[in-house]
């Protein structure tokens, strides 16, 4: 900025100036006199300027939630905020400002056309959300990293970029450098890229840009992987069997279990567990896939239900509309008669066909959406039962497994115990061949510490499985509820909107014979 | 024959070939009287323009025919009763030849000729039938394919075998056969049966899937009607459609018993010949006739064709054993079955028509090598016949002259050849509502090749539809006018391509008063608009001959959904009523919602007028809005939308006018290419093709021109000696001396003056080197190092040019006398010169 700070009174964006800029840039001549005789509101301005005014701090623009451009260049502005509302934006003009940092523009997704000119930007950054970004203009500010031209390189669809006046043009490779790493760019500092520059370009990046778009791949894969696998994963959450095709249940018994983690340094019991694990995997594979397969049948069940549905509400629709379809037909023949009659016998006689008619078509409608009413309560209660049977068949099933693996876990400890015995009475004895650890040492100081410690160590691993069992259950449950509220709440809803739309027509009608006719 | 062959069996080869001969000696014996009546017709023509083949026979042929008489004796010795075989009638030449080697499987290379219908139909078309004299005898001659398609005129026989030539080369199994058929039939009468083209199509009825009972499909309401008076109901409606039905039943067993042709007295003793194609080859699911004459498949149980003595192809020959008391209904067409089939040449047959397994061919090889060790069977003879050729004009031209007229029942067909007509006309159907054809009910002409892409014109009902093809400026599919009035503005339908039109028209309605148009795949969504046109107020002197348009009364708009806009905001239907300035805007209905948010706009009189802006008053609008709850539009949304709305009334009278005005041109491009009535010539037609002809010629003329022109460049070396006597019309020898002395003279000097010129140069280059080079040793020690790179650039560059000179000079040297010699030669040879040397 050339101007000085001190010389110029700043400025704040107030209801006055905003108001003053919209009506000045509203419409115009007789739209314009309709403008202000019924006010223009905010959320309905789609562009706006807002420049040479000496603007500090952007500031009161939370009402503009339509607006599609925006200029405020030529202020003093220092940052980039109060933005958070402008969804919408699609241009954004903040050139000749004192801002230092590109920050703030996280929530313009639209974003298409932005122009930070003049400014004492030092680095690009933070434009992550702005994939739609076509022209960036970032000319006469203070940017002097060439790798950071790197950064442009997420925005597959920029084409002009303008960098001229910053200290990196300085460099003697900037051009080709900009031009062999953004290869989606056509316009470069106001001037169209010419084949002969793209190749130089490419021929001499061609490794480092290799390199570089291999890395790019490769993370592309993983984010894609990482993307895959949470989509997996709540997949087997809505089953409720997530984790279960693999050892996490069966470590987590052990992580929190101090002296189970002791016991199992004991010589020989690591052959047992082994055993045991695969075993107690083996049945939690066994819930894992008995749960998918009844996640993919209930799939199929909302389904079908849905598209029952949609097609009952699509039958009834179809056949309301031609209810009212007729009567409009009837209606427009019914008011061009009597425009031409004058006779007004005639006149009230047809007025009231009309209000029969009327009467008729409401009973009509009504009765088709009560019908359509019956028909979905039935269904609907149809597909609870059904829905609860399948919940109740999946908890009864899964709580089979569960028994299951607690029996392992039982004779596991039973195993266990008897063990430990023979080992105590080695210890006692001092018979011991093998050093144990000291901290599984102190276990076997006597028959209760032991017994205590297994006897702990068991209760663990029972309330984790217990637990399991009860999340299994709980969850089912409230999203069994959740969803049949839902079904009810939804078809209510549709219910009421059904019958106010009803209400309003008929209204409509009557009104409109009367405004149309009654003097 | 079995006989046959145990005779073989028991006889020596030899001589059984002397007994053969013996046999054959007399069968001509016992032909002779049954020739007599024909030679005469025979003799009237040049044999010299036949091969050998035709007016002989070969050992091998005379061997068969010796075999087929034996065949013919042990038949008729047999049965008594029955007609005799059609085996070894006569050919052009009068000389005796077997049935099957008078077939010459053939495949022509038009496209058509390799399905049994284009065969069928190109014979039927190609050939003038000519009935059998008398019908219920066999005829004695059977003439080679060639020379019937040469003549274009032939019997059933003749027909039959040159149909079933084309279909064995076309891959059929196809068979001739003789036997006897319905008097229509021999006489190709078609005038009792329903033209094939009029024949209703079957149309192959799709049943609806059953959507599959879903598991919460809603219940329907109950139906609290009476069932017992709705089942009342459809029993009547039953009861009335049988009757209905029995009543039609009748109907048309009177009309048939009508229509049956008179009794015939010949019934069952006609002659005729056919075609049977077997099923098994080319994806033929089962055995059919095809009649010769007209080219139609008929089932085997056809009641047309009444009986058959017997079948041949080029292969082998057999005599039906079954009973044709009922026609050919029954009857089995396994040849192989020796009870219902005779074959006459053993062992020949089986391996071809059969189709063996792979393994059994394998299997079979080495059976087959012990049977041929076993015995010997005579096999087929090659045929005497020339190959059937049929020029390309030939095939085009089709029927002889290229006009062919079949009368249908109730129906009238002619046909004509490609580029016959002026018009392009190549079919003509008429349909007529009696039998003696005066009636006329319907005109179907079908075009081919014409400019203006016409394919069919149907007259019908006062209605005329003509068909196009792809191509035309305007995109035309289907034309539909009244005949009476096929004008502008009068009661049309015109159907578009709308793919090859910017604006997606696809059909266009036209009544006096209303105009519908349909269009397909808009960008802005438009499918359906529809004008209403007032009357003309009349005028006293109109301006231009056809008067002031239409007026336009009302124009309705309809508009698919556009996703990107919500429903509400989605214009469904817009009416512009003009005449009441009134604009009526329906909107899409909300994916749930029943009903229609609308708008109605009053708009004040000439608001479409430029310059003064409209003023907005709060009654110009009435609107509802199906969301009650819903934020109401601002004012001046409303007032931008009434002024946009404006705009595209605008537009719409100017589509609708530009309409009126594309019908008038349409109709006057008709009307002119009715008069022209063009026909297109492929550019790859170099026959018809007059400009390619033409290009052609210009491109030889040009080459020609070319070719003269480059003599003419060759030099005359005597013209400059010529024109200084004065360019004499002949020359004496005086001066031809003096020519030839001049022109060597000239030569020499040139010789010399070129010698002698390298050598000046030569010697310049020479001492100006001489001279350069003493002044380097002069001023040597005072040169500079650049001035010394100078000299010595100069002395090897000069050395380089003497070199070159004197190399030059020595060629010279040794070219003269050369050059001198082949002067005086070629002057001696001069045409103008030679006379006097």
């Amino acid at each position: 900025m050339s101007r000085l700070y001190d010389t110029v009174e700043p400025s704040v964006i107030d209801d006055e100036m905003l108001r003053k800029a919209v009506e000045e840039q509203g419409p115009k001549e007789e739209a314009g006199k309709i403008a202000k005789q019924e006010g223009v509101d905010y959320c309905d301005v789609l562009s706006l300027r807002l420049d040479f005014r000496n603007i500090l701090k952007v500031d009161n623009l939370w009402q503009f939630t339509k607006l599609t451009k925006l200029q405020m260049d030529n202020n003093i502005i220092e940052k980039i905020e109060g933005m958070d509302a402008l969804v919408n934006l699609r241009w954004l003009d903040m050139s000749f400002n004192n801002i230092e940092m590109i920050e703030g523009l996280d929530k313009l997704t639209k974003l298409e056309d932005l122009t930070l000119f003049n400014n004492r930007i030092t680095r690009l950054e933070n434009m992550d959300s702005l994939p739609n970004l076509h022209v960036l203009s970032v000319g006469n500010n203070k940017i002097d990293q060439l790798d950071n031209l790197i950064y442009l390189r997420r925005f597959p669809n920029l084409r002009t970029l303008n960098l001229t006046g910053n200290p990196v043009c300085d460099d003697q490779g900037y051009k080709l450098f900009a031009v062999a790493y953004l290869s989606h760019l056509v316009y470069l500092d106001f001037r169209l890229i010419d084949e002969d520059t793209r190749q130089k370009a490419h021929s001499l990046y061609e490794n480092k840009l290799g390199e570089l778009m291999h890395n790019e791949k490769q993370a592309e894969v993983a984010i894609e992987a990482e993307k895959k696998a949470a989509q997996e994963l709540l997949k087997h959450k809505d089953a409720y069997v997530e984790h279960l095709n693999s050892p996490v249940l069966f470590e987590s018994m052990y992580k929190e279990d101090p002296e189970g983690m002791k016991l199992s340094m004991l010589p020989g019991l690591q052959d047992m567990l082994k055993d045991f694990q695969d075993k107690f995997v083996e049945v939690c594979m066994k819930i894992f896939e008995f749960g998918m397969k009844e996640y993919e049948k209930r799939c199929k069940e909302m389904r079908e239900f849905n598209t029952c549905i949609q097609d009952a509400e699509a039958a009834n629709k179809r056949q309301a509309v031609a209810v009212i379809d007729a009567f409009e037909e009837y209606k427009k023949k019914l008011f061009a008669e009597l425009l031409v009659t004058s006779d007004a016998e005639i006149q009230e006689r047809k007025m009231n066909e009309y209000h029969e008619g009327v009467n008729e078509t409401w009973d009509k409608i009504m009765g088709l959406e009560m019908q359509l009413v019956d028909q979905l309560e039935e269904t609907i209660k149809d597909f609870e039962r059904n829905m609860t049977d399948l919940m109740s068949q999946l908890v009864e099933y899964i709580q089979g497994l569960i028994t299951q693996v607690r029996d392992l876990e039982n004779s596991h400890n039973e195993k266990l115990l008897e063990m430990c015995m023979t080992v105590l009475e080695k210890v006692v004895k001092n018979e011991m061949d093998e050093e144990l650890p000291d901290d599984l040492r102190m276990l076997f100081v006597d028959k209760d510490t032991i017994v205590n410690a297994i006897g702990a160590s068991h209760d663990v691993h029972l309330m984790k499985i217990d637990n399991r069992e009860d999340e299994i259950v709980t969850r089912s449950g409230a999203w069994l509820s959740g969803h049949m509220q839902k079904i009810h709440a939804d078809e209510c809803a549709r219910n009421r909107a059904r019958v106010v739309e009803i209400t309003n027509y008929i209204d409509h009608l009557r009104d409109e014979i009367d405004t149309q006719f009654m003097p | 024959m079995d006989i046959i062959i145990e005779d073989g069996q028991e006889e020596s080869p030899d001589a059984d070939v002397e007994d053969l001969k013996e046999e054959l000696e007399a069968i001509q014996i016992t032909a002779e009287p049954i020739i007599e009546p024909i030679i005469p017709t025979i003799t009237k023509e040049d044999f010299s323009e036949y091969p050998e083949s035709y007016k002989d026979n070969t050992n091998k042929e005379k061997l068969i025919l010796a075999y087929v008489e034996n065949y013919r004796r042990q038949y008729v010795h047999l049965f008594r009763d029955r007609k005799p075989l059609f085996l070894n009638p006569l050919n052009e030449c009068g000389i005796e030849k077997f049935v099957c080697t008078t077939l010459r499987p053939t495949l022509l290379s038009y496209k058509a000729l390799y399905h049994w219908q284009g065969c069928a139909e190109f014979v039927a078309d190609y050939l003038t039938m000519k009935q059998l004299e008398p019908p219920q005898e066999l005829p004695m001659c059977l003439f080679s394919p060639s020379t019937i398609l040469k003549r274009q005129l032939g019997n059933c026989f003749d027909f039959s075998n040159i149909l079933c030539s084309l279909l064995l080369g076309a891959g059929y199994d196809a068979y001739v056969v003789s036997g006897y058929a319905t008097k229509e039939i021999c006489l190709a009468d078609e005038s009792r049966q329903i033209c094939p083209l009029l024949q209703p199509k079957k149309e192959v009825v799709k049943e609806a899937e059953k959507p599959e009972p879903r598991k919460y499909t809603v219940k329907p309401p109950r139906d609290l009607r009476s069932k017992f008076i709705i089942k009342m109901e459809a029993r009547r409606k039953k009861e009335a459609e049988e009757e209905e039905k029995k009543k039609q039943q009748e109907d048309e067993e009177k009309i048939a018993e009508l229509e049956k042709p008179p009794p015939d007295a010949l019934y069952g003793l006609r002659i005729h010949a056919w075609v049977l194609v077997r099923g098994g080859k080319r994806e033929v699911p089962e055995d059919f006739f095809i009649e010769p004459f007209t080219g139609q498949s008929y089932p085997p149980s056809s009641t047309s064709f009444l009986g058959i003595e017997s079948v041949w192809n080029s292969i082998n020959y057999w005599a039906n054993m079954q009973n044709c008391a009922s026609g050919c209904k029954d009857m089995s067409f396994d040849l192989m079955d020796t009870e219902k089939w005779e074959y006459m040449l053993a062992g020949s047959d089986q391996s071809q028509i059969e189709i063996p397994d792979v393994e059994e061919e394998l299997y079979d090889l080495d059976d087959d090598e012990k049977e041929n060790d076993d015995e010997k069977h005579l096999d087929m003879p090659a045929t005497w016949v020339l190959p059937i050729c049929v020029t390309k004009n030939q095939y085009e031209m089709r029927c002889p002259q290229g006009k062919k007229t079949t009368l249908y029942k109730k129906a009238k067909l002619e046909k004509y050849a490609n580029y016959l007509l002026k018009d392009g006309l190549v079919t003509r159907l008429s349909v007529y509502d009696n039998n003696e054809l005066t009636d006329l009910k319907k005109v179907q002409e079908w075009f081919e090749n014409r400019e203006d892409k016409l394919t069919t014109r149907v007259h019908q009902d006062g209605l005329i539809t003509e068909d196009f093809v792809e191509g035309r400026p305007r995109s035309l599919q289907q034309h539909v006018y009244k005949a009476s009035n096929p004008g502008p503005e009068a009661e049309r339908t015109m159907t578009f391509f709308h793919k090859a039109r910017v604006n997606g028209l696809c059909k266009r309605e036209e009544t006096p008063t209303e105009m519908t148009e349909h269009f397909v795949n808009r960008d802005d969504f438009l499918y359906l608009r529809h004008v209403l046109f007032g009357k003309r107020q009349k005028k006293v002197a109109p301006a231009t001959a056809e008067g002031p348009p239409r007026p336009i009364l009302k124009i309705t708009e309809k508009f698919h959904r556009n996703d990107a806009l919500p429903a509400s905001k989605d214009v469904e239907e817009q009416i512009f009523i003009i005449h009441e300035d009134k604009i009526q805007i329906t909107y899409h209905r909300e994916d749930p919602n029943i009903t229609a948010s609308t708008r109605d706009f009053y708009k004040p009189p000439n608001a479409e007028e430029k310059g003064g802006s409209l003023q907005w008053s709060n009654d110009m609008t009435n609107t509802f809005q199906v969301n009650p709850h819903g934020s109401p539009a601002k004012n001046l949304a409303i007032y931008e939308n009434l002024l946009q709305l404006i705009q595209t009334e605008q537009k719409s009278i100017q589509a609708v006018r530009s309409s009126e005005e594309e019908v008038k041109d349409i109709l006057m491009d008709r009307q002119k290419e009715e008069l022209a009535s063009e026909l297109a010539i492929s550019v790859y037609d170099t026959e018809r093709n007059d400009k390619a002809k033409k290009h052609r010629k210009e491109l030889e003329r040009l080459a020609m021109e070319e070719k003269l022109r480059r003599q003419e460049m060759e030099m005359d070396y005597l013209a400059p000696f010529l024109a200084q006597i004065g360019n004499p019309d002949k020359i004496s020898k005086t001066q031809a001396f003096k020519l030839k002395e001049d022109c060597l003279a000239d030569l020499k000097q040139r010789l010399i003056d070129k010698a002698n010129l390298i050598q000046l140069r030569f010697e310049k280059e020479t001492s100006e080197l001489h001279k350069r080079q003493q002044d380097y040793q002069q001023k040597q020690v005072a040169m500079t190092k650049e001035d010394e790179e100078q000299y010595f650039n100069y002395c090897s560059e000069a050395m380089f040019r003497i070199h070159i000179l004197e190399l030059r000079l020595n060629r010279h040297k040794q070219m003269a006398p050369h050059k001198y010699m082949q002067l005086e030669q070629k002057l001696r040879q001069d045409p103008r010169l030679s006379v006097y040397f």
